[in-house]
């Protein structure tokens, strides 16, 4: 199947680290792609350079087969990608349905930006749908900065959703989450795979091996190997990277 | 309920509301009284408002701190007073005012807003500098003397026709003029577009990545802030009869930023307060002292100490919980009514 993103040899230093180093990988629609690695890996950054937050020093990214590798985060969203971030990035002084709504408010065409705010319309139906989805109905009016740690990551998703991607990339979502909301979150990504492809950088390798349907290793920067799971954990040098780690 | 944002809204008009009420009873408290003078000073207050609420429009919803906000100011009032000269038309020298500023909006935009923080301070601050010392200089401006002789002005308002030079007219068609401005720039806060400018204040990095563009709005922001204290800038002449280059000068865009702190950044009602407040502290602490100054430097000093959020800040919180108790219970009255109905 044609792939929804690939990369060619991407690429980024800092100073004198290859941060990314000649990353050629794609993803398949409709599929999860995870990106594992150790820490320092290099898997933010690579999530920063398809997403625009970054511009590749070499390299290409191809979103749905068009070139996109000069797309600023704006142009990649319109493009139809959406991430979230590692270290929560959120409107914190927003209420979650402040939130929400902002988000959502690039579904209605932007003759509507100066008109009064719809509590009907595609926007809100958006919104009140997140709301359902990701169980939000008793914090609706809670200011962002006051919700446990877990209900800011459920969000972090949430946000990203809103746009209606086609490819949905998360760094991290469970990071820091309690047992009970890791479960959660590992049933909701596999859930979404019917409407976005899904690329995912994840820590838990539980949740790697049961939501994967394609791994990708990193280690210095660098694509060390790029399978199933099952393959992927019978890899040598994957074996000596990074589960040797753990 | 509604959105905090909207609640936030409607807390600022009714602070609007009680500042409207106020200034009504002190103007038929004038008006008894056959006073001329304070209503004159109340013009002068609310004309400052304007410039204070376009200070807020930048800080309080775009989070950049103008320290030249008074160089649209002075350009408004500069153009009004070269049309009025000519053509003593009312509408003639709005519209000249707005349109002038509209450009030079967009020509300080387009390079103040390349830059950010402490950077924006000083490049707005600069641009004012620079054009105040040209009109300065310039002697078909007056130069240091300013324009003089702008006459006193007939204003055509449909069915009837005031004068200028009528204390009480005027004041009244100021605050008109202001309210107008409020109500403009409170709507465009409260639509999708108004959003997105306070979500760039609150968390820049990550607008771009929901799709939206940050270049544009704060564009836009920017724009309309300098058309609010355009268009305040136009009536000065109209109240005063001159202009001079001092309007443009660092005191006066530095008199606004005090005035929206001493009011409450982010309320767009609070620079009007602020303006009422140092414009009549000023006038009655200058008739005792020639020293006001430091009396007025040591209010801003406890008031910031003691009242970060400035005055709308001291009473917002416990308004906005109000507001959001009645909304619970007529949305609990509603449910109850149309539940009783099914
Ligand atoms: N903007 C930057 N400037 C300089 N160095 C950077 C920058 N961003 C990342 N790095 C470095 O690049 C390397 C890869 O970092 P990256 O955040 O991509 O790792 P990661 O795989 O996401 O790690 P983790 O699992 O800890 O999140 C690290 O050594 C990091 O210090
Ligand atoms: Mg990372």
């Amino acid at each position: 199947m044609k792939p929804i993103l690939h990369t060619e040899n991407l690429s980024i230093a800092f100073g004198g680290l290859k941060a990314v180093d000649a990353i050629s990988m794609s993803a398949t629609p409709h599929e999860i792609t995870t990106v594992i690695g150790p820490n320092g890996a290099g898997k933010t950054t690579l999530f920063n350079l398809i997403s625009g937050a970054l511009k590749p020093g070499s390299g290409k990214v191809y979103l749905d087969g068009k070139d996109v590798t000069r797309f600023g985060p704006a142009q990649l969203q319109h493009a139809g990608l959406a991430r979230s971030f590692q270290i929560t990035n959120l409107f914190f002084e927003m209420t979650v349905r402040e939130n929400l709504r902002l988000a959502s408010q690039i579904l209605e065409p932007i003759s509507h930006a100066v008109r009064p705010l719809r509590r009907t319309g595609r926007a809100a139906r958006k919104v009140d749908e997140l709301i359902e989805r990701f169980d939000f109905h008793d914090k609706v009016h809670e200011q962002v900065g006051y919700l446990s740690h877990g209900e800011q990551r459920r969000l972090e998703i949430a946000m990203c959703l809103a746009c209606e991607p086609k490819l949905l990339m998360l760094d991290e979502p469970t990071q820091g989450m309690s047992h009970a909301d890791t479960d959660e979150t590992e049933e909701l990504i596999k859930s979404l795979t019917q409407n976005v492809s899904i690329l995912l950088i994840e820590h838990d390798i539980g949740i790697v091996m049961s939501v994967s349907d394609h791994v990708i290793v990193m280690h210095q920067g660098q694509k060390i190997a790029d399978g199933t799971p099952a393959e992927v954990r019978a890899n040598p040098a994957v074996q000596a990277a990074y589960f040797g780690h753990g | 309920m509604r959105d905090r944002l909207d609640i936030s809204m409607r807390a600022n008009h009714v602070f609007f509301a009680v500042l409207m009420g106020i200034g009504l009873i002190c103007v038929a408290l004038a008006v008894a009284m056959n006073d001329t003078f304070y209503l004159r000073l109340g013009t002068e207050a609310l004309i400052l408002g304007g410039l204070a609420l376009s200070v807020d429009i930048l800080l309080g919803f775009g989070g950049l701190l103008s320290l030249g906000q008074a160089l649209y100011f002075g350009i408004g009032a500069y153009v009004s007073a070269l049309v009025l000269r000519e053509v003593p038309s009312f509408w003639l020298a709005m519209a000249a005012a707005t349109g002038v500023t509209l450009l030079a909006g967009i020509i300080g935009g387009l390079i103040a807003n390349r830059v950010r923080g402490v950077y924006f301070a000083l490049i707005t601050f600069g641009m004012a500098q620079v054009v105040a010392k040209v009109v300065y200089n310039t002697r078909e401006l007056g130069a240091s003397d300013g324009l003089i002789g702008v006459p006193v002005l007939e204003i055509p308002l449909g069915v009837i026709t005031v004068s200028a030079g009528d204390p009480l007219a005027f004041f009244l068609l100021t605050l008109s003029v202001l309210t107008i401005l409020y109500a403009a720039v409170a709507y465009l806060f409260t639509t999708p577009f108004g959003r997105v400018v306070i979500a760039l204040k609150a968390n820049e990095k990550r607008v771009p990545f929901l799709g939206y563009n940050t270049w544009g709005p704060r564009m836009v922001c920017y724009v309309v802030a300098a058309l609010v204290a355009g268009i305040t800038g136009a009536l000065y002449p109209m109240l005063r009869g001159f202009v001079s280059p001092e309007l443009m000068f660092f005191a006066s865009s530095g008199n606004a930023v005090i005035m929206v702190v001493l009011g409450g950044v982010g309320t767009l009602i609070g620079a009007l307060y602020g303006a009422v407040l140092l414009t009549f502290l000023k006038s009655v602490v200058g008739s005792y002292t020639e020293h006001h100054l430091i009396a007025i430097g040591v209010i801003f000093i406890f008031a910031i100490l003691f009242m970060p959020k400035g005055i709308i800040g001291v009473a917002k919180p416990s308004l906005e919980r109000r507001l959001i108790r009645f909304d619970e219970q007529t949305d609990a009255a509603r449910i109850k009514a149309t539940g009783e109905r099914a």
